[in-house]
């Protein structure tokens, strides 16, 4: 829309003659945005905080041998259906467990683009003992630097240090709260018992919190190699995967394709912790709902304020006809003054949005690992929240400025 | 008739609100270019509802109406906007200006409209024509604070600027003391003479209609004397 200097002059005109209507109209697109920027922003800030603390123990993709699948008709596929077949008591003799040649999917995963971290992981269900105590738990044979690169678990860990596991053969790390219900402490010695009866003694060099129960209280990290030692498995043989991607959200198209090239399960992790995902898809739904109507009842607010004008200025809308000023230029002039006040809202919004959203980032919030209430800064919201300020003072503007340029000046002329 | 300004055939235009009421009745008549022209009648007679009709403002009438050979009875509201623009000046019955303008930017506006003329070249016209009002030191003075007859003043020198073909005045001096009447009168005398812009002033002064070139009168919505 290219605006007629003299028209842009008229639409200055009636903004600065109600500087006071002007400044309310401007001030609740300026609500408007900014709100929209902080709802988005503090949304996007909760989603990442959840997806990250799942994320320090979940990988994007998981890699696993999913056995035994239905073996309950043993003939199926084998033999044409309509021969009756009639199996009781079924039993697998046989299967193979575990990922056996792992490097193999290893270097195939390695030639995948947007792959950005692969571990190694060789799960197993032990009993931790310490004199009469006993607990049941999860222990991991890790590849001690990828395992931290993909999870941060070096972060977590409070007591001893992680890279000590590379160091010593005998040496575990214990999730706090596993620690706490055998009463041990670092450097004293736990014995491990595994399904098949194997025992071993080792030494806790480390103590992990990453907050997550499901990991305080029941995981025990050793290296991965000791873990193959431990259930006398060859090289290569692993039970878990795990693969990150760069776009966590692009974890299924990613893992069907991988899926397509391997004969194990390939699972994303919107399959195996739907609820996780669901939660983000619904703050997100929340915060555009909460966003948009905001915006909706500023266009609201700004429709009133120009219908006013209008109404307040029908007759120099008038003599404004009478002097040849066509429908095409009354649309202008009072479609400018809106277009004026969503850009200077505009532009303010944005202004208070981010320092509504920093102030917030400072609210202290000390559960879980967060410190402080969580704000994810991301340039789209603030362009999508000004595009759609702009979108809604328009439309916000149209109609009144439409209803003005079909006054009739006969009609107010007359009187 | 190369030198008709303005033709007006079976003119009959209704009201319909309260009721159904004929105001201009089968109205004909030729204006030519450079008259003077007053426009008398009692109050209710319609002679604004036949001003508005001539100014192309209101087109919900019957008949015809034809300026400076243009037949404009059926046009599209811009185009009627666009050529009012150029070729019509108007003065209200009631001093119409835009309240947050100063008297010179409402003089100034219909010619920035048209976009003729630099905006030096207009505010120099616009300035001309303030002053041929004796409103020159009032130039920049808001609208809304000028007083009645200074108004309707500055609302003449605004229909003056883009040097209309027609001129229209309902009742141009009706605010006016009799010096300033005597002055408006002499300038659209002198505007018919020497540029042939054509005036048609609606007027209850009887020494200005009797000064005039000629006088249309109506009566009840008919045209008895022209
Ligand atoms: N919008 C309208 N609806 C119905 N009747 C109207 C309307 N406008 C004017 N009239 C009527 O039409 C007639 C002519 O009105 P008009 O304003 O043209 O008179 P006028 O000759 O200009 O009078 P005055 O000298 O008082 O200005 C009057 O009887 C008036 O009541
Ligand atoms: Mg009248």
């Amino acid at each position: 829309m290219i605006v007629n200097k003299t028209n842009y002059k008229i639409a200055n005109a009636h903004l600065t003659s109600r500087l006071k209507q002007t400044l309310v109209a401007i001030l609740s697109v300026t609500f408007g945005i900014s709100m929209y920027i902080f709802m988005n922003s503090f949304m996007t800030g909760v989603n990442d905080t959840q997806t990250g603390l799942a994320f320090s123990t979940l990988a994007h993709i998981r890699i696993y041998n999913d056995i035994p699948q239905d073996n309950t008709n043993l003939f199926a596929d084998h033999i044409d259906e309509n021969i009756l077949v009639n199996i009781r008591n079924p039993k697998v003799i046989q299967y193979t467990e575990g990922i056996k040649n792992s490097e193999k999917i290893l270097n195939l995963l390695d030639s995948v683009p947007e792959i950005s971290g692969i571990t190694p992981q060789l799960n197993i269900n032990v009993f931790f003992r310490n004199g009469a105590t006993k607990v049941n738990g999860m222990l991991s044979g890790i590849d001690v630097v990828n395992e931290d690169q993909l999870f941060g678990t070096a972060q977590y860990v409070v007591e001893g240090d992680w890279m000590d596991l590379n160091r010593r053969s005998d040496g575990i790390l214990l999730g706090s709260g596993l620690a706490k219900k055998l009463s041990l402490h670092l450097n004293d010695n736990v014995v491990l018992t595994t399904e098949d009866g194997i025992t071993k003694n080792y030494k806790v060099i480390g103590i992990v919190e990453t907050t997550l129960a499901s990991v305080d209280n029941s995981r025990a990290y050793i290296r991965i190699g000791f873990a193959r030692q431990l259930i006398s498995k060859n090289m290569g043989y692993v039970t878990d995967i795990q693969v990150n991607v760069k776009d966590y959200d692009r974890a299924v198209s990613i893992a069907q394709r991988i899926g397509k090239i391997t004969p194990y399960k390939v699972e994303p992790w919107q399959e195996a912790n739907g609820q996780l995902e669901a939660a983000n898809k619904l703050r997100n739904i929340i915060a555009v709902a909460v966003s948009l109507t905001i915006l909706i009842v500023a266009g609201f607010g700004i429709y009133n304020i120009m219908n006013m004008t209008v109404n307040e200025k029908i007759r120099e809308i008038a003599i404004l006809k009478a002097m040849g000023f066509d429908g095409k230029d009354i649309i202008q002039i009072f479609l400018t003054q809106s277009v004026i006040i969503g850009i200077l809202g505009g532009v303010v919004g944005i202004i208070l949005g981010y320092l509504v959203s920093v102030l917030v980032n400072h609210i202290p919030f000390k559960i879980a690992s967060l410190e402080t209430l969580p704000i994810t800064y991301r340039t789209k919201d603030y362009i999508m929240a000004f595009v759609f300020g702009l979108i809604t003072t328009f439309i916000a503007g149209y109609l009144p400025a439409k209803k003005a340029s079909q006054v009739d000046p006969v009609e107010i002329i007359r009187g | 008739m190369e030198n008709l300004a303005l033709s007006v055939k079976n003119l009959n235009k209704y009201f319909h609100e309260p009721q159904t009421f004929h105001v201009l009745k089968d109205i004909s008549f030729d204006i030519k270019k450079g008259e003077f022209l007053a426009l008398t009648g009692k109050s209710g007679s319609g002679k604004s509802t036949l001003l508005y009709i001539l100014s192309t403002m209101d087109t919900t009438y019957e008949g015809s109406l034809t300026i400076n050979g243009l037949t404009l009875t059926g046009k599209a509201q811009n185009e009627l906007a666009a050529f009012r623009n150029e070729h019509i000046g108007f003065v209200f019955q009631f001093h119409y200006l835009l309240p947050e303008f100063s008297a010179l930017d409402n003089v100034m506006l219909p010619a920035l409209k048209l976009e003729k003329k630099s905006s030096e070249e207009i505010e120099e016209s616009a300035m001309g024509n303030l002053k041929l009002l004796g409103l020159e030191d009032q130039a920049l003075k808001p609208a809304n604070k000028l007083s009645g007859g200074q108004q309707q003043r500055v609302a003449i020198a605004r229909a003056l600027i883009n040097e209309p073909t027609i001129i229209m005045g309902d009742e141009p001096t009706g605010n006016l003391d009799s010096k300033n009447t005597q002055i408006v009168f002499d300038i659209f005398r002198e505007l018919a003479k020497e540029r042939g812009q054509t005036i048609i002033a609606v007027t209850h002064d009887d020494d200005f209609a009797a000064n005039c070139d000629r006088t249309l009168e109506l009566m009840d919505g008919k045209l008895i004397h022209q």
